[in-house]
């Protein structure tokens, strides 16, 4: 007899190969036939007729043969299956048993990863909904923005006049179709009157072309023909699937209805598709560009008011589409002198127009959060290291019992990855609050806000870096692990003794953790800087307790011989509220547009200087308390007043910018400047203001009386005593006293549209900052954790010292030099990798340089003051030793 | 001179190889060599069906193999029984036992 078998087919392994398993079957029929022929032999029979008298008698041979190969192979195939199943099992049965042993350990770990993962898969969403998603219409990449360019006055993306459009439309042969629209937030729509409450609508001008460039039929009805889009024939509307739903209830019978839009009515021709909303996120309708009349946009060629796209015709590149458009402003710019120097076009791919100034911000974001989740790598595979030390008799037992390396690699690995999705898991959840949060704060200041969510592509994200995270922190461990040599561990005693190597490499990973949390906490110092840089912009006028209210007076209602007495009544009904210390009108708020462009304004020239030049400067029509109501100083001169009437001469009042260039070192009150025909005086110089953004200094501009140039669109600043939107309802209710139907476009504060500019460089500034104090915490984590373990595992070493007469001081210099000699070779490749990286800050920041060395400066202080802390903590530890017990516990 | 044997009941070769192998672990010449003599050749089993047995047997489950050394000092795959296999012989002998009882007292008169 054989000894007994038993339990010993557990360990085979590897498992049989097929063809073993034929040369088994072989042997066993072979065997049996060989005892039945010595039977046959036995009984007499000659060896030969022995052999085939077995043979026969055993039935069918070959068939026998097969059916035993066919189950045998079977069987290997599904143990072997079952077999990794059931380690698998194992593995993730034994790694959750060995977390749970290691309660700190998984807890610092997971939050950790849930934070590094979690802000991953949010900023992921961001970009993916932002900048992958597919814009919402067919073969968007043929689709481009066009501009005007001015290469002269470094104006590469001007707007584009009616006139040139007009010309580029008939000659451009390489466009599938051409087209422009007239949007502006919060400043193109129209008052809908005669269906329950009259309300401000927003709404985009087209051409016909508009959704044949983009291809986009309507859902409901169709879209504007181009017979429809002739002037006397064009109060048509075609609504967006949103305001359909919301004013409408998605009611299909709307189509062919007429809606009072600012006094006219216009039939609905159709509705669009749920996800159309070109070009922006929260568009009410859109209407034939001819319905805009020219008295109130003009539409000669120095009215750059639209905005150009363009379907490239088949096969046709950007390139050579700008140049069948640039030969053609070339030609217009030799024969208009209004488009002279306009000689070129910029033409970009339409995504690029929408996400363009997002794009770069958004990818630093992104970089930013890969940082953090590479310092939370590091440190996760540093505990993991100082867990192997802890572990390596375990792992050694377990090798002496069999388990081969590649087994318990899989079984170390499997661990981390159950960490990783454990924590990758709990970031989905946190990501799912971010993106809410984001959503909340973002929706305005992000382009096409409303398709960031997360999806089965962003969970398929989060899985994918959970996994590679955990490979990633679990890999180096492991196999240092099972590397080492199995026989010195298991002779080195009952305590584990940490291998020089493994304290080396975790140092390394301390370097590195320092190093990257360098670098974020740099890009996070700058964003911050420039944020308050931008903070501390004086805009030149005191937006506190100003309260700004947005109105439109439709000329139907007031022509011009009743719009003066309704203007006066409204300023002076607003003024009486107590409380209201001034009111000023204006075209547009600072920050929200710089009114419109006086074409052709003629400078005098000096006798004996140069000639006249004729200029193309802004121009703002304001009422003549303006200046007070938004706190403008005046310079020189005086301002507007009460005399100044429609019937009396119009006045200049100039801002200093434009004193100083057209009129150096004298005074330029009382000099006039010609339009036309008229000379107009300059009466007054009042202070630089920041009209068209926070961070351009103002340009020369030209004040003039409101009633001397009446427009439609009027903002009113009131100057209140203490919090402004505690009067918005007395204003309001003042406004309903002039006219009860007056529709009031928007009430907000001018402290709040100065915060509105600095939305985003705040959430690009606060999400840095956010991710640079994670770094920052989890590099300090990171040399704390490698410290602690470091004492307590020189002990010995320590309590000898102490033993030999080792003062606190030296015992604390020992570990704190340690501590700092790790940070500072972070530190010096942080900032060296810094100079490199934040290079593509640069261009989102405001008058802080990408190597701005105060921010480097103090972001080194800091990452040091936190790595003495880090190091200060476990050095108390190792002063707290008892020589005689250290020794003892050998 | 080989007696005429007793055909087999459908399914009673693998009762017959489990309660074979309660024994001892033996090889599948041992197994047809116990059989035949426990029955004085009257259950002559088949070698093919025999082998056949074994190997599904084994995918089962029910028996496992391990080649060993033969008293003769030949290579050989010796197959013993597993629990499972244990448990498996002591269901079917019992449903066998209720089915001859059954079929008994059908045939024999009364």
């Amino acid at each position: 007899m054989p000894r007994t078998p038993g339990s010993r087919r557990a360990f085979r392994f590897p498992w049989l190969s097929t063809r073993q398993v034929v040369a088994d079957v072989d042997a066993e029929l072979a065997f049996h036939l060989a005892r039945k022929a010595e039977e046959f032999a036995a009984a007499g029979l000659s060896a030969d007729d022995a052999r085939r008298e077995a043979a026969q008698r055993f039935g069918d041979l070959e068939y026998t043969r097969r059916y035993c190969r066919d189950e045998d192979v079977r069987r290997e195939r599904e143990s072997r299956h079952m077999t990794i199943m059931q380690e698998l099992e194992q593995d993730i049965v034994y790694a959750l048993r060995s977390l749970r042993s290691a309660p700190g350990f998984a807890l610092v770990a997971l939050l950790t990863l849930a934070l590094g993962i979690g802000a991953n898969t949010a900023i992921f969403s961001v970009v993916r909904g932002v900048l992958l998603r597919p814009l919402p219409f067919p073969a968007a990449e043929q689709v481009v923005r066009v501009w005007h360019a001015n290469r002269s006055a470094n104006e590469a993306r001007s707007q584009v006049s009616e006139p040139d459009f007009k010309e580029w439309l008939a000659a451009s042969r390489r466009f599938a179709s051409l087209s422009a629209y007239w949007y502006q937030p919060g400043g193109s729509g129209a008052d809908l009157t005669g269906i329950g409450n009259p309300e401000r609508i927003e709404g985009v001008y087209v051409t016909p072309g508009f959704f044949e460039t983009l291809r986009a039929p309507a859902a409901l009805g169709r879209t504007i023909r181009p017979e429809e889009a002739v002037i006397g024939n064009d109060r048509f509307v075609v609504l967006s699937d949103g305001f359909w739903r919301r004013r409408f209830g998605a009611d299909p019978s709307v189509i062919g209805r007429a809606l009072t839009m600012d006094g006219v009515p216009h039939t609905v021709l159709g509705v669009m598709a749920p996800g159309f909303n070109f070009p922006a996120d929260r568009i009410d309708y859109w209407m034939p560009l001819s319905t805009i009349p020219a008295d109130g946009i003009g539409r000669q060629r120095s009215s750059r008011f639209l905005d150009v796209i363009g379907r490239l015709a088949p096969g046709v590149t950007p390139v050579q589409a700008h140049d069948e458009l640039a030969a053609v402003a070339r030609r217009t710019a030799a024969q208009e002198p209004e488009a002279k120097d306009w000689t070129d076009v910029t033409i970009a791919p339409v995504r690029e127009a929408v996400v363009g100034e997002v794009r770069r911000p958004l990818l630093v974001l992104l970089g930013a959060v890969a940082f953090v989740l590479l310092i939370t790598c590091a440190n996760i595979a540093s505990l993991l290291l100082a867990r192997a030390t802890a572990r390596q008799r375990e792992i050694a037992v377990r090798s002496a019992l069999g388990a081969g390396r590649g087994r318990i690699l899989r079984q170390l690995l499997t661990e981390s990855l159950v960490l990783a999705l454990a924590g990758g898991a709990l970031g989905v959840a946190l990501a799912y609050l971010g993106v809410r949060a984001l959503g909340a704060v973002g929706a305005a200041e992000l382009p096409r806000a409303s398709a960031i969510r997360i999806d089965a592509v962003v969970l398929l994200y989060a899985l994918g870096v959970s996994t590679a995270a955990g490979l990633l922190f679990g890999l180096l461990p492991a196999l240092r692990a099972t590397s080492q040599n199995l026989q010195a561990m298991l002779r080195a005693g009952s305590r584990g003794s940490v291998g020089a190597g493994g304290q080396r490499l975790r140092s390394t990973l301390v370097v590195a953790e320092v190093a990257l949390a360098v670098v974020l906490v740099v890009g996070a110092g700058l964003a911050a800087k420039s944020f308050a840089r931008l903070l501390n912009v004086d805009p030149g006028f005191q937006p506190t307790n100003v309260l700004a209210v947005k109105l439109s007076i439709p000329s139907e209602r007031y022509p011009d011989e009743r719009y003066p007495a309704y203007y006066e009544a409204l300023l002076t009904r607003i003024a009486a509220v107590p409380g209201v210390q001034a009111v000023g009108a204006a075209k547009n708020f600072p920050l929200r547009g710089v009114g419109e462009i006086a074409p052709k304004v003629v400078v005098p020239g000096k006798a004996g200087g140069a000639g006249d030049r004729e200029l193309r400067l802004p121009l703002l029509h304001v009422s003549a308390d303006y200046f007070r109501a938004m706190g403008i100083p005046l310079r020189a001169g005086r301002v507007f007043t009460a005399a100044d009437k429609d019937d009396t001469p119009p006045v200049w009042v100039v801002n200093e910018a434009l004193a100083r260039r057209y009129f150096p070192g004298e005074s330029a009150v009382g000099k006039t400047l010609r339009v036309g025909q008229s000379s107009i005086q300059i009466v007054g110089v009042v202070g630089d203001i920041r009209q068209r953004t926070l961070t351009e200094p103002a340009e020369p501009t030209l004040y003039i009386h409101y009633l001397q140039n009446r427009r439609s669109g009027l903002s009113l600043a009131v100057r209140t005593t203490g919090d402004p939107l505690r009067y918005a309802n007395a204003v309001r209710r003042a406004i309903w006293e002039v006219d009860r139907d007056q529709t009031i476009t928007s009430v907000e504060t001018m402290s709040a549209i100065v915060g509105g500019t600095v939305a985003r460089p705040r959430l690009l500034a606060t999400l840095l900052v956010l991710f640079g104090v994670m770094g920052l915490l989890l590099g300090a984590l990171g040399i704390y954790g490698v410290l602690a373990f470091a004492v307590s595992q020189r002990r010995q070493e320590i309590g000898v010292r102490v033993a030999l007469g080792a003062t606190p001081r030296s015992v604390l210099a020992l570990v704190v030099g340690q501590g700092m000699t790790l940070a500072l070779a972070g530190v010096v490749v942080g900032v060296v990798g810094a100079l490199a990286l934040t290079r593509v800050l640069a261009a989102v920041l405001y008058e802080v340089r990408a190597t701005d060395p105060a921010t480097f400066v103090m972001v080194v202080a800091v990452l040091l003051g936190a790595a003495f802390v880090a190091s200060w903590l476990p050095a108390r530890r190792a002063l707290r030793i008892d020589p005689v017990q250290a020794l003892r516990y050998d | 001179m080989p007696r005429p044997s007793l055909g087999l009941l459908q399914g009673t070769v693998d009762v017959l190889i489990l309660r074979t192998l309660t024994w001892a672990p033996m090889h599948g010449y041992g197994v047809s060599r116990w059989i035949n003599d426990r029955s004085d050749g009257a259950l002559a089993v088949e070698d093919a069906a025999l082998y056949q047995a074994l190997h599904r047997l084994e995918r089962k489950g029910l028996v496992s193999s391990e080649w060993g050394i033969s008293e003769k000092n030949h290579r050989a795959k010796y197959y013993s029984l597993t629990p499972a296999g244990r448990r498996q012989l002591r269901a079917e002998v019992a449903e066998l036992r209720q089915y001859m009882a059954v079929l008994f007292r059908v045939l024999d008169p009364a």
